[in-house]
């Protein structure tokens, strides 16, 4: 018998624990999922619970991996500890100032978001630095005794510590750091420039107040669960996964856990931008619509975009809070299966952001929800099958979904099916203009680019938006619906790096860049090796970030090999490139670097999937049905229905046509062609639109 | 031809993204930090006949700008508009509305042909020429001290750049560079916005895009009017006096199907650049007006029309030409603040007590020590908001002039601008205190490096401070000192050019908002909470609490 290899990923959500494993030997691969209930507080309970449900035994298992959203349900819950900020005299209120935008400039009822620590626990210290990193003032450290001291009294449970200018030059929050663990070894304290090496001392300083906030909840969690893990005979602590597309040790992630806050979203675009690489489409627009929200990213040559301006809770009516940490670049908006449509008192139609959760659900859960969803649109509209709703655990309640889209037409002066067809446009459109925003307003056509749809709505609007935005080709991906995990288990050891760092590219200037670099990887090496990680495996990829001079927002372009002062006109003119290509201008301008971004991975085993042997293209044998299926501005049309687990590599057949699995529907309109790759993965190409 | 909602809706919602990535491409390639971090500028959509159909995010006080720019270029260029044309202009008698430091760009989209729409800009340019470095003086009497006027002038004709125009704009700044990319970034930006319209227009057809933006007028109009009649009904006068003495009258009727602004009872323009043209006092009252009834739906044409505004040729708010206007934006943020005050008492529910209100504007020159290049610091001042009924004021936001407006963080200034920023915090400074009280305005210090530097400064609401409600104190007002190495320190509110040394410290001081309410009143838990927090001494709660 062959050697099995044993690769999961566990994902917890609000309502559900996720499971996927692979098993992968000379005899080929085998592939488990199972779902079970989240099992707060003791969320450990629930992953273990998933794997016996699986059938999985921990001491069997050589990888694992983690996705949790316990720091973001921390952070908008508002369960995190109580922290104390130690700061530079004179800047106390930064946290509280913040940049005093008013995005809801018209409401003279505004409210500011109020900061996560009050006046009197944001204490100063006197010492300075300058943006060069050199010492202006010493630190004088004479007062932290009574600073501590007071912070004790008040409870306080963790220390967020951020100076002015601590990205050019860490030493005084180094000793600051040292002092007080010398000071008051139990309690959890974290530095800005522990996170991030960037200037915009708001953010910072926020950034670190929220992962000191979420610091002891988080580690708490990560520890239960490798305990627990543990105990059952895993050999290796879970990898977890992060908001940059990669995974990191529960060491590291449990001292500065802010990094996960977007693990859920990251995991499923790296898993599009992985899947994207195996069957040749290294272009994708990925999208991921859920129960709540439609998230999407651009994937360009393989890679996907890492960026350091991630917010919470901001919107056109909020400032919300900054986040500076390295996070996929991504667009999120409130449209999902059970984001609720509604007229306003203008006889307007609106879907989202509202959204009928799980609890009660769509009209059609028949749980006692009244709000039509774009659920119960795509139901009496048949493109999601009443008999096979949910995958058939649940009997749609088509009496309520109906009556609720009566409600809205009656609104609007049209029937319930008109009232569904407008759901589903409007939807659309919110998705069109939020794919928009990642594609086409940052210079890129969206005619170069794949749709990749996943998450349990993806599939059903893919090819309508697919269409609109003129693009040739939907790929949706086997196991749509745990594609998250999927993801994680492709994932690299991966660390972001974002240091700032001024510089002319004139003379001279390589030595400096070289020299940020270098400070980079060699931070980045330590890290590595103090987990056991071989230097001969870790390779890195480095970006600067350039504008023209006296510019703000910069630009990110690769840099290959050695930066050297003859190359340097080369980098500009790599900058005026890309420039132009997204702001459709250049300018003589001279051009100056920023700061840099180095991704530093290393590969952990991960999943390699081998393709399958294509079979007959005949699709009947997974034929089920037919059905009346309306398409909206294309009319209704007699579809051929097909059960998703039966469909088979090489596979064809030609729209309207519905496919159907346990987790997703996927809508195929009229004259698009389907084929099923060596993965199962359904390839819709849309002849109308070439 | 009759179209369905849903595809007027989904044009709606398209010229809001259309508008709002004009906004976007214009702030990631500015050259300014007045307009990429401070996001003086605006960006909008308006009909073919100049009517505001859609608007980018930005500052509420240039919504009602760009749509009164592009009638007059209509006006001005009648058949003369062509495809591929860029306009600029920047004049208050020749389509621009506020100073010359604004340039508006605007290009027409056509479609089929048609021409169907404009996309347009606004945004504050660093240098426009002038008597003054940043082209705004204190000291200037006439419009020609302020700047190059730009009359309404094809900057691009049918795609090709007007070289001739663009060297004239940036010979006449005393920051060439820095024009140059704010311009083209303002090109960068209108051009985003038509190729979507046009876009548009082509998948729906002209007539159906035109539709759609009319129906968007009238939904805009039908909102306002359904609020106007929840409004209490009858004729409220106020006079006011102000820092330097003089008294603004304004008298405000609504009636259930208008809302009349009169402003006509006020003095002559000044001799200085503290005059506004009509159109900027328009731009006002239409601010107020949106806030009290609709501030949750973007503003259009519609929404406007119950509004009349009416002036005096020849007054403060109506400026005649060649009057100075650079320091305009002091006088519209005074003659909006008119209007809400006139109005707070009668309908408290919808409008909170006094803010800091005003710009604050803050201008510092000088060599960077390190760099040896000129910087210019040009940026409005975050200030406290007033209380209303249930809640205290927010601390240090921008003022009702801007919206969103972003602070310069004290890391990017010092290495920016090469002075040092002592400190930023709130004001801890008695005022506004109330049942509810203001919010904490602000203190900010820079210490100055080098030696030529300079200041000047206009800030008003400094000895007629923020008014209250129901009782309230009023805030504490706003200032600027100066702090000398000897230790002596001058107070400005209005100053002009004034030197600055190595070590000077500029020490900008905001008011806090105005309170709301008896303070007698105030929960006891909240008083002991902003002790704690040092936002109160022991000694002033005496004094104003028990």
């Amino acid at each position: 018998m062959s050697k099995v290899t044993r690769r999961v990923a566990t994902d917890v959500g609000g309502t559900f624990t996720d499971l996927v494993s692979f098993e992968s030997s000379d005899e080929g691969m085998k592939i488990i999922t199972a779902k079970t209930d989240t099992t707060p507080p003791n969320f450990e309970q629930g992953v273990l619970n998933v794997l016996e449900k699986g059938g999985v035994q921990p001491e069997d298992v050589d990888f694992m991996a983690h996705g949790t959203t316990v720091v973001i349900n921390a952070l908008t819950e508002r369960k995190g500890v109580t922290v104390g900020l130690i700061t530079t005299e004179g800047f106390r209120d930064t946290l509280e100032i913040a940049r005093g935008n008013r995005p809801d400039f018209f409401n003279l009822h505004y409210e500011k978001p109020l900061p996560f620590v009050p006046r009197h626990l944001r204490a100063e210290l006197p010492g300075r630095m300058t943006y060069l990193g050199q010492e202006r003032t010493p630190q004088d450290l004479s007062g932290l005794k009574e600073i501590l001291d007071y912070f004790r009294s008040q409870h306080v449970q963790a220390i967020a510590v951020s100076l002015l200018h601590a990205y050019a030059n860490t030493s005084h929050e180094s000793d600051l750091v040292g002092a007080i663990r010398d000071e008051w070894p139990e309690v959890s304290v974290v530095a800005s420039h522990q996170i991030t090496r960037e200037w915009r001392e708001y953010e910072r300083s926020n950034t670190t107040v929220l992962s000191a906030y979420v610091q002891p909840v988080a580690a708490k969690y990560l520890n239960n669960l490798d305990e627990a893990l543990r105990e059952q005979g895993l050999k290796q602590s879970p990898y977890i996964m992060q908001s940059n597309c990669g995974v990191d040790s529960l060491q590291a992630t449990s001292a500065v856990p802010i990094t996960m806050v977007e693990s859920g979203p990251a995991s499923g675009f790296w898993g599009a931008a992985e899947l994207g690489k195996m069957i040749g489409e290294p272009n994708i627009l990925a999208l991921d619509i859920g129960g709540t929200t439609a998230k999407c990213s651009l994937i360009e040559g393989g890679e996907v975009r890492i960026m350091t301006d991630y917010w919470i809770e901001r919107s056109r009516k909020s400032a919300g809070y900054p986040i500076m940490v390295p996070v996929v670049d991504l667009v999120e908006i409130g449209n999902g299966g059970g984001s609720i449509a509604w007229v306003d008192d203008f006889g307007k139609l609106h879907v989202g952001p509202q959204s009928a959760g799980a609890l009660p659900g769509p009209a059609a859960y028949g749980k006692g929800g009244t709000d039509a969803t774009t659920t119960d649109a795509n139901l009496l509209l048949g493109r999601i099958n009443k008999d096979f709703f949910c995958g058939g655990a649940i009997d749609a309640d088509m009496q309520s979904a109906e009556t609720s889209l009566t409600q809205v037409g009656e609104k609007l002066g049209v029937s319930a099916v008109d009232a569904a067809r407008g759901i589903v446009r409007i939807a659309n459109n919110n998705m069109i203009n939020a794919l928009k925003l990642v594609s086409l307003n940052r210079g890129h056509d969206t005619r170069d680019f794949t749709l990749l749809a996943f998450g349990g709505g993806g599939s059903m609007h893919a090819v309508a938006l697919a269409e609109e935005l003129q693009m040739k080709k939907v790929i949706v991906p086997a196991a749509a619906s745990v594609f998250s995990a999927f993801g994680m288990m492709m994932s690299d050891l991966r660390r972001d790096y974002f240091f700032t760092q001024l510089a002319d590219l004139t003379e001279g200037a390589a030595t400096v860049i070289e020299g940020v670099f270098a400070e980079a990887e060699t931070q980045a090496l330590e890290t590595f090796s103090a987990e056991g990680v071989q230097a001969s495996s870790i390779s890195f990829i480095r970006y600067g970030k350039f504008r023209y001079q006296n510019q703000e927002h910069t630009t990110e372009v690769l840099l290959e090999g050695t930066v050297t002062d003859a190359v340097l006109d080369g980098i500009a003119e790599d900058f005026r490139v890309t420039y132009e290509k997204e702001y459709t201008y250049r300018l003589d301008a001279p051009v100056e670097m920023v700061g840099i971004h180095l991704v530093a991975r290393a590969e952990v085993g991960k999943l390699v999937i081998e393709p399958a042997p294509l079979g007959s293209e005949d699709a009947t044998p997974a034929v089920k049905a037919t059905r009346s299926v309306d398409y909206a501005l294309q009319g209704i049309h007699e579809a051929v229905i097909y059960n998703g687990e039966l469909l088979t590599p090489g596979m064809r057949f030609t729209g309207p046509a519905i496919i159907e699995d346990t987790g997703s529907t996927t809508v195929v309109h009229p004259e698009n062609h389907v084929h099923v790759d060596a993965y199962r993965n359904l390839h819709i190409t849309l002849e109308a639109s070439s | 031809m009759s179209t369905d909602q849903i595809t007027l809706e989904i044009i709606q919602n398209s010229l809001q993204a259309a508008a709002d990535e004009m906004f976007a491409a214009m702030r990631k390639t500015a050259m300014s930090s007045i307009i990429y971090e401070v996001l003086d500028m605006g960006t909008g959509i308006t009909d073919a006949t100049g009517r505001i159909a859609s608007s980018g995010a930005g500052i509420p006080a240039f919504i009602g700008v760009l749509d009164k720019s592009v009638q007059y270029i209509v006006q001005k260029f009648g058949d003369d508009i062509q495809a591929g044309d860029v306009f600029i202009t920047n004049d208050p008698w020749h389509g621009g509305v506020t100073h010359l430091n604004d340039l508006v760009l605007a290009m027409p989209v056509f479609s089929n042909g048609q021409l169907i729409a404009w996309a347009a800009n606004i945004a504050h340019n660093s240098d426009v020429g002038g008597m003054a470095p940043g082209s705004l003086s204190g000291e200037a009497t006439e419009i020609f001290q302020e700047g190059l006027r730009l009359p309404a002038v094809k900057l691009i004709r049918e795609g090709v750049t007007d070289q001739a125009v663009m060297d004239i704009i940036t010979t006449n700044s005393r920051m060439p560079d820095f024009l140059k990319g704010d311009v083209w970034a303002a090109i960068a930006s209108v051009r985003i916005g038509a190729k979507r319209l046009e876009a548009l227009s082509q998948k729906y057809g002209n007539s159906v895009f035109t539709a759609a933006i009319d129906n968007f007028m009238e939904f805009g109009e039908a909102t306002a009017k359904a609020e106007i009649k929840k409004l209490p009904k009858g004729c409220f006068e106020l006079s006011e006096e102000q820092d330097d003495g003089r008294i603004f009258n304004i008298k405000v009727t609504i009636n259930d199907e208008e809302f009349i602004v009169d402003l006509r009872d006020n003095p002559d323009q000044d001799a200085g650049p503290t005059n506004t043209s009509r159109d900027g006092t328009i731009v006002c009252a239409q601010m107020v007006f949106k806030s009290l009834t609709d501030p949750n739906t973007p503003a259009n044409d519609g929404s406007f029309r119950p509004l009349k505004v009416l002036t005096r040729e020849g007054s403060v708010f109506h400026a005649q030409e060649p009057a100075a206007i650079g320091f305009y934006f002091e006088t519209e943020v005074r003659v909006y603040d008119l209007i809400w005050r006139c109005l707070a008492p009668h309908i408290k529910e919808r409008l909170p007590a006094g803010h800091f209100s005003s710009i604050c504007g803050t201008f510092i020159g000088g060599t960077h020590p390190e760099t040896g290049r000129q910087y210019t610091i040009i940026e409005p001042q975050i200030g406290g908001w007033g209380a209303w009924d249930g809640r205290d004021g927010n601390p240090c936001i921008f003022s009702g002039f801007h919206g969103e407006t972003y602070n310069t963080p004290a890391e990017i200034s010092e290495a920016r601008n090469g002075l040092f920023v002592d400190r930023m915090e709130l004001n801890t400074a008695p005022g506004g205190e109330g049942e509810y009280m203001g919010g904490r305005g602000l203190i900010l210090e820079y210490r100055i490096r080098t030696k030529n530097g300079f200041l000047t400064a206009g800030y008003t609401r400094s000895k007629i401070k923020p008014w209250s409600l129901e009782g309230g104190e009023e805030g504490s007002g706003n200032f600027v000192e100066v702090i000398k190495t000897d230790g002596t320190t001058e107070t400005y509110s209005f100053v002009s050019g004034l030197s600055l040394t190595t070590d000077d410290v500029v020490r900008v001081i905001t008011s806090s908002g105005a309170g709301y309410g008896d303070p007698k009143k105030r929960d006891p838990e909240a008083i002991k909470t902003d002790i704690q927090n040092g936002l109160l001494t022991e000694e002033r709660a005496k004094e104003i609490y028990y």
